[in-house]
């Protein structure tokens, strides 16, 4: 008997696609619930703990968002991945404001979800982590309290801008983090929409960091969303 | 036109008799109505002089009468018939009432006085009331007129949109005004409207006014034109003619009409813009909709299929079928992707998000987009791409350049670099993706832009939809930008695009910086 990879909560409103799932979830190892709407998801997540939410965007009622926002309200660390549709950059943006930890693009393949709901459900450990713990991921490591940076062993210059940047991204491995959010993040509230600027200092972080920067393994771009820090792969 | 102005001219030539009695009615009615003042005061004079002389009245009293005629007559008429009837009743005076009587002679020299003082007083007093008169009759004439230009400038709000203004116009200047014909021009659509008897002459005037930029009067003093104007630039002519009109009144005239003309294009023009919108949301609506309806069961299929696979559990010939499922229904994803792209940049008028971006930024997207696609390969960026800018709809472009990489990975020799680069040349940015593999046929260099076009080689080399390529240029085609593809055994196969550059960036649009520190 496998041992449970985590509670995973599905709302969908299409029953072939919660069927799918739970049938292939469940399969991998994960406890599976359903939901068809939001509502209900709402209740469920009051009535039992779940790591992991799957919430479609696109659901009569409440709409996955806001479902998502109210779930958030409440459960600051459960697991959000929202699934979508559309290629549309303002619902991703949308539900990554409204919470999100992440989304996922019908039609995916399931070990892909796999490994984002993993991702999602490490989200809460790593949060309640210490802020100065060092963190290394693959040939990266990054010292916080020491303000240093290693790759693969050897000292890496970084501004301080960089510096922050690069431990805002590691700090949420695994994760999107929208422009605007790593704006206010390293240069403050005001900040936003100086998104050529962003580019450039991620640009020197990978001639940095990457052994082949125009084709990253680790600082990763999600198109008209923001940047993402690969997970280490299990090897 | 021409057909119309024949009728026209038949109408006018048919009416011509019952027409031509009234006129001759109408020269009748305006002379009486001019030598009434002439008439009216003589005969009230004749009356005063037979009463006075039969009562035997003195000279004063008598003269007292004929002045109260003359004053009348004054205020009743004007200058001219009070000094006609004044003459007459100083004649009078003389004949039958300044002794000797029944004589013209004058012996006293101070009935000589009288005389010339009754004369003198009833000039000026007549000039002075004729002149009241006028100025009353001015004002009142005035206030007509405002209060004509009000409900002219009322009843446009009330003209029905949804028919053509100019005539309706045209109907409402001849209701409130009362002019006997009115002509107006519109220049942008080349219309002329008219109604009244000399419509054909002043349909003539009123499209000269306009040709001639100038406004201009009648000699009868009946017919004026106007240009009519927004602002400074003349959109067209109007001409009138009637008893009652005056410069500063065809002027209103021709601004309100200017107004109306110009108010109801806009209203049109908001229509329209509303009615392509609302096409364009319902449009959206449906392909989102299809897309929403096609992907539902590609996700459970995608779903139900990648799941057995991991599970592990299945035989071997089970594997291999649960595998054939799921890359087909990844290539039905992409097809159906595919489609409703092209079904969207097929959209008449592609409504293009255009925004600044750095080349630098754009291939960078499309490297992220492809990235498990160009897992292990070799990418390289050129140097010249950096500080390059295009000006475009991000979405497009990236999937645009993204069908060049993906078939560049497709096609290409294992193993071998792919290469992006831009640089700015004659004006366009050009961005290439090059690979190193086996050439295209000169004979399909074109016709791998063709929707579903797959050349012999590729039919059964590699997945794909033959869409991608005529995607990329339509996608380029929508910036005003092309495509195109250099082939040859010994350099590789490098497909272009390129696009206008963006605009030079307003000096205080200098954004700002975020600091290094």
């Amino acid at each position: 008997m496998m041992q449970s990879r985590g509670n995973v909560l599905i709302v969908d409103d299409e029953s072939s696609i919660r069927r799918a799932l739970q049938n292939t979830l469940s399969g991998m190892g994960f406890e599976v619930s359903e939901a068809s709407n939001g509502e209900e998801a709402l209740q469920m997540v009051r009535q039992a703990e779940y790591h992991a939410v799957l919430l479609d965007i696109n659901m009569p009622g409440i709409g996955g968002i806001r479902a998502c926002r109210e779930i958030r309200r409440n459960l600051p660390r459960l697991g959000i991945l929202m699934l979508t549709v559309r290629d549309g950059e303002e619902d991703k943006v949308a539900a990554l404001d409204a919470g999100a930890d992440d989304y996922i693009t019908k039609p995916f393949n399931i070990r892909e979800l796999a490994a984002r709901i993993r991702a999602a459900v490490r989200r809460a450990a790593v949060s309640q982590a210490d802020p100065q713990a060092p963190i290394r991921i693959g040939n990266i490591e990054l010292d916080p309290a020491r303000r240093l940076v290693r790759k693969a062993g050897e000292p890496v210059h970084l501004t301080p801008k960089e510096f922050d940047l690069l431990h805002y991204l590691m700090a949420h491995a695994g994760l999107p983090v929208t422009h605007a959010r790593l704006l206010q993040a390293v240069w403050g509230p005001e900040y936003g929409g100086e998104l050529e600027y962003l580019r450039t200092f991620v640009r020197q972080l990978r001639k940095k960091l990457e052994d082949n920067p125009a084709a990253p393994a680790w600082l990763l771009t999600d198109s008209h969303i923001g940047y993402r820090f690969a997970e280490a792969r299990p090897d | 036109m021409s057909s119309a102005a024949a009728i026209r001219g038949r109408t006018e030539r048919a009416n011509s008799r019952p027409r031509g009695a009234s006129n001759w009615r109408r020269v009748f009615l305006l002379g009486f109505r001019r030598l009434r003042g002439y008439l009216a005061g003589p005969a009230a004079v004749a009356l005063i002089t037979t009463g006075a002389f039969h009562l035997h009245l003195n000279l004063s009293t008598s003269g007292s009468f004929y002045f109260l005629v003359v004053v009348m007559v004054a205020m009743t008429w004007g200058f001219w018939e009070a000094s006609v009837t004044s003459l007459i009743a100083v004649n009078c005076l003389n004949y039958f009432f300044v002794p000797p009587v029944l004589t013209w002679r004058v012996i006293d020299p101070e009935n000589w006085i009288a005389l010339a003082t009754f004369e003198i007083t009833a000039l000026t007093v007549s000039r002075l009331s004729a002149r009241v008169k006028g100025q009353a009759r001015a004002e009142t004439r005035q206030r007509v007129q405002v209060e004509k230009l009000y409900e002219l400038s009322r009843r446009i709000l009330l003209l029905d949109r949804s028919r053509t203004i100019a005539p309706q116009m045209v109907a409402l200047i001849q209701e409130i005004f009362r002019t006997e014909s009115v002509a107006l021009f519109d220049a942008r659509p080349a219309r002329l409207d008219a109604d009244g008897p000399q419509s054909a002459a002043l349909e003539q005037i009123a499209r000269n006014a306009y040709l001639r930029d100038a406004a201009s009067a009648g000699l009868d003093g009946q017919t004026w034109s106007e240009v009519l104007r927004l602002g400074s630039k003349p959109i067209g002519g109007i001409a009138l003619r009637g008893l009652e009109l005056d410069r500063l009144t065809v002027a209103a005239v021709a601004s309100l009409t200017a107004i109306a003309l110009e108010r109801a294009r806009s209203f049109e023009k908001e229509s329209r813009a509303e009615a392509a919108r609302q096409t364009e949301q319902l449009r959206t609506a449906v392909l989102d909709a299809l897309a929403h309806a096609f992907k539902t069961p590609l996700t459970a299929i995608h779903t139900a299929s990648s799941g057995l696979l991991e599970g592990g559990r299945l035989a071997p010939g089970d594997a291999e079928l649960a595998g054939l499922i799921d890359e087909q229904t990844g290539h039905l994803n992409r097809l159906t992707s595919e489609l409703l792209q092209m079904a969207r940049l097929d959209a008449a008028r592609i409504k293009l998000q255009r925004e600044r971006i750095s080349v630098l930024t754009l291939i960078e997207d499309v490297l992220a987009r492809h990235r498990e696609q160009l897992h292990g390969r070799r990418v390289e960026i050129a140097d010249s791409s950096s500080g390059l800018e295009v000006y475009g709809d991000r979405e497009l472009l990236v999937t645009a350049l993204g069908q060049f990489l993906d078939n560049a990975s497709k096609y290409s020799t294992p193993g071998s670099p792919i290469v992006l680069a831009a640089e700015e040349n004659l004006g366009e940015i050009v961005v290439a993706v090059h690979n190193e593999g086996p050439p295209i046929g000169a004979a399909d260099r074109e016709r791998i832009f063709e929707r579903f076009y797959r050349t012999e080689q590729t039919r059964h080399r590699a997945p794909g939809t033959g869409l991608g390529l005529s995607i990329a240029r339509k996608a380029a085609e929508a910036h005003g930008g092309r495509t195109w593809v250099v082939s040859e055994e010994a350099h590789g196969t490098t497909f272009y695009l390129a696009l206008p550059p963006a605009p030079k960036k307003p000096y205080d649009a200098v954004p700002r910086q975020c600091s290094d520190r």
